[in-house]
């Protein structure tokens, strides 16, 4: 039998499920597929409740993963396989070459000099980033990655010989034994590709709202400035498409919960960068759960931001790079037909295991969500489960802690 | 404030439901649908508006509603429909009802709602015919399946033209023409908002309108194609205008060697020289036409049956008056053309078996016109001619 106890996944859900059992006194595996701990909430400019930025409450988790010998990260790595059965697990964990040291070494100025660039998967491809790379300033661990893939001729020849890089660094699987596990894999924003009649990903200055993160954060590829990403310049006239791809059975067939927060969010960085920005917000139902309605209340008493009820169900290319939506305004019965500089898809959650497989005994329901998988001493937490904000994924994260600790035997 | 009480009638939502309309009340009123439909207009498009009346069972607004009948049901609103709630099923189920309860005897409406139906509105014109049969056997002799000496057939010998088929379908003809002519003013009336409705600048002539209604939508189904016009759905949306066209052009074609045959047979008795006695040799042009169109009415049956056959059940359903519709139609075709092969190979019993029935479809087609799906074109073109004379684009 083992006390220790896996957790599949390093956001926000799955750091706090880590660290309550490591300070309850148990050895915890954080196995973590990118390079950095975080998840979501690190992409994010600001969050809810307080609106504090990601480094805030993610550099609390981080201090106390740091100070606790007991807990063990494993990035750029992924469950690979699972034998044994609950108390008593073996996990195989794959993990994907980084190349630069274990130690925390500062390559900024060797990554400015190199020119091999790829779109950057953290800013969702709205800006480049180089072959030596890190996410953010505040990622943890502070290490960067060495994409060799990325490379150009130059940059191999620039970098050949540099004794604080492995180019022979090779993929390697470990054995962990755990007595229990705990499933964080949380949620990716819905593929907006799919989304055909709202121009599939192809209309220029059509963005995510996860994409409006990156834009507005100050790490992000503009440096916190939110303009079109085609040239630069700043919106006069945005709108917010609601439940693009959610509340739909074609898409997801369930309301994300926090997509309009995130969009009433939004109406507030514009607020504050671009008080002059005339902003709309198309929607079906506008919820603001709980207290959230604070939030709600003070956006709607912007002079700039209007509310139409009725979902956008087109959007097009127009002159300029601009966007034409068109959508039926339900209370007045027209159907209207409107250009604006930028619009944001209010993409929903779609939890990761919906596309992605582990090899793990978990049930899942119709939509990916994990479905059950307790009897056998695997436990769910955070937005796998169900769509959440980040405090109830935090709290979720606790709750599935303390189910897993009192599965493992002893302390 | 002005007050506005809504009486909701659960038994016409039911009625709908029963229409083909059973995913109404899936619908949460995003307005999706609207937006989807390209000929829906800017100011009170379709179909939300008519999903939120159905949710009601505000029956009074929905039959009065010129909406209905300008939607030619491509099912773009339903293919985007994010909740399966069907739009384009409950608009057709919303026609439906119409074609029930527009005109009088209601009850032919209610018969023809359902396939319990069936067998009354099977039974009338075969009990009809076979009344006839039986009469016209006793002229000759008894003898239900006459030949004539050299082997031929003719089905005059039978079903006499000018005692038996002329005089009852003439009769069944004008009478559902008069039916169909009470009920679409009816409708037009309906059409008309309460009070006064004034009308800036042309309003142009109807008889305009009418040609370019005729024109656009029966002689060319243009408006098949307008339905493409929406926004991507990602799903295939299958063409209907070339089947749709073609079992037109087939039912013109038809009704034009009918024309011109009781026009040779009774212009022939007042001018011989326009006479035309039936049956036509197989090389006469106007036998040709007629069947080329009987061939043209299957190919055009044939892409309609496969369209429905082969839709996404989830999103497109097909009601019964879908189906009664096409399958009168495919009786209509396949007894017209095996009558003829049967004559041709002289084979009395099968040949006058089949014609008998084909006169009971053909019966059928005509006296049901006004309750069935058939209708739609009177209703639709009359609520085309509506809008386009108070200056909508439909």
């Amino acid at each position: 039998m083992s006390n220790a106890i896996l957790v599949v996944g390093g956001g926000f859900s799955g750091l706090t499920a880590a660290i309550e059992a490591a300070e309850l006194g148990h050895d915890v595996y954080i196995v973590e597929k990118s390079p950095w701990l975080g998840g979501r909430v690190a992409q994010l400019n600001k969050y809810f409740p307080k609106l504090c930025p990601p480094s805030c409450g993610l550099e609390i988790q981080f201090q106390r993963i740091r100070k606790n010998p007991l807990i063990h990260c494993l990035t750029m790595a992924q469950v690979v396989g699972l034998s044994g059965s609950k108390g008593n697990y073996t996990a195989r964990i794959r993990l994907e070459p980084r190349r630069t040291p274990s130690h925390n070494v500062d390559f900024t100025f060797m990554a400015s000099a190199l020119d091999g660039e790829r779109d950057s998967e953290f800013d969702l491809g709205l800006g480049k980033r180089k072959a030596l790379y890190k996410a953010m300033p505040f990622a943890y661990p502070a290490r960067y990655v060495l994409d060799t893939e990325t490379l150009s001729k130059a940059d191999m020849a620039r970098l050949a010989g540099n004794a604080q890089l492995d180019f022979n660094e090779k993929a390697r699987e470990i054995d962990v034994q755990v007595g229990s596990i705990v499933i964080a894999t949380g949620w990716k924003p819905y593929d907006v590709t799919r989304l055909s009649n709202l121009g599939a990903g192809s209309v220029k200055n059509c963005i995510s709202n996860m994409q409006l993160e990156r834009l507005a954060s100050p790490f992000g590829p503009t440096q916190g400035k939110i303009v079109r990403p085609t040239d630069g310049t700043t919106p006069h006239r945005v709108a917010f498409v609601q439940c693009a791809g959610s509340r739909d059975q074609n898409h997801l067939n369930y309301c994300s919960y926090i997509c309009c927060m995130a969009t009433l969010k939004h109406c507030l960085y514009f607020a504050e960068q671009h008080p002059d920005t005339q902003i709309t917000v198309f929607y079906i139902d506008l919820r603001a759960p709980g207290r959230y309605v604070k939030v709600l209340e003070k956006v709607q008493a912007l002079p700039n931001v209007h509310f139409i009820k009725g979902k956008v169900a087109n959007v097009v290319q127009a002159k300029g790079d601009t966007c034409e939506i068109q959508a039926e305004d339900a209370i007045r019965g027209e159907k209207l037909t409107l250009t604006y500089d930028m619009v944001v898809l209010a993409t929903g959650m779609q939890p990761t295991l919906a596309t992605e497989k582990l090899p793990l005994p978990v049930p899942l329901d119709a939509d990916g969500f994990i479905a059950g998988g307790e009897e056998a001493g695997i436990f769910a937490a955070g937005c796998c489960v169900m769509p959440l904000d980040v405090t109830r994924s935090a709290q979720s994260g606790t709750a599935a802690a303390l189910k897993a600790v009192q599965t493992v035997k002893g302390r | 404030m002005a007050q506005c009480t809504l009486k909701p009638d659960i038994d016409f939502t039911r009625k709908l439901a029963e229409a083909g309309g059973d995913s109404l009340k899936k619908c949460y009123q995003c307005a999706t649908c609207a937006v989807a439909c390209p000929m829906a207009p800017a100011n009170a498009p379709y179909p939300r508006k008519e999903m939120v009346w159905a949710s009601w069972g505000l029956a009074d607004k929905l039959k009065s509603d010129v909406d209905i009948w300008l939607c030619h049901n491509c099912g773009n609103c339903s293919d985007l429909c994010p909740r399966g709630a069907n739009p384009a099923d409950v608009m057709a189920a919303a026609r439906n009802t119409v074609y029930q309860d527009l005109t009088e005897p209601k009850k032919v409406g209610e018969l023809m709602s359902k396939p319990s139906g069936l067998p009354i509105l099977f039974g009338i014109p075969a009990l009809l015919w076979l009344i006839v049969w039986w009469i016209r056997a006793g002229y000759n002799n008894g003898n239900w399946f006459p030949t004539r000496a050299d082997g031929s057939i003719v089905f005059g010998d039978i079903f006499y033209g000018d005692y038996t088929i002329d005089p009852i379908f003439m009769l069944t003809f004008f009478g559902a023409l008069f039916i169909i002519g009470k009920g679409a003013y009816k409708l037009w009336q309906s059409f008309k908002p309460e009070g006064k409705l004034t009308m800036i600048g042309e309003k142009g002539c109807w008889l305009c309108h009418l040609w370019n209604v005729l024109v656009e939508e029966v002689i060319f189904a243009t408006h098949f194609d307008d339905c493409h016009a929406g926004p991507k759905t990602g799903k295939a949306t299958p063409g209907r205008r070339v089947g749709h066209t073609v079992l037109v052009w087939a039912f013109a074609m038809l009704a034009f060697v009918t024309a011109v045959v009781a026009l040779g047979h009774w212009g022939g008795k007042v001018i011989p020289a326009i006479e035309i006695t039936t049956p036509l040799n197989p090389l006469n042009l106007i036998k040709v036409i007629a069947n080329v169109g009987a061939l043209m009415l299957v190919v055009g049956l044939a892409m309609l049956t496969l369209r429905r056959l082969t839709e996404n059940k989830e999103t497109h359903k097909s009601s019964y008056y879908d189906w009664y519709l096409l399958g009168i139609i495919w009786a209509v075709a396949l007894t017209g053309i095996f009558s003829q092969i049967f004559r041709l190979a002289e084979a009395a019993g099968p040949a006058f078996l089949v014609y008998y029935l084909h006169l009971v479809f053909v019966w059928m087609l005509f006296a049901y016109l006004p309750w069935s799906k058939l209708g739609h074109l009177v209703y639709r073109t009359v609520a085309l001619l509506y809008v386009r004379m108070y200056g909508r684009k439909g």
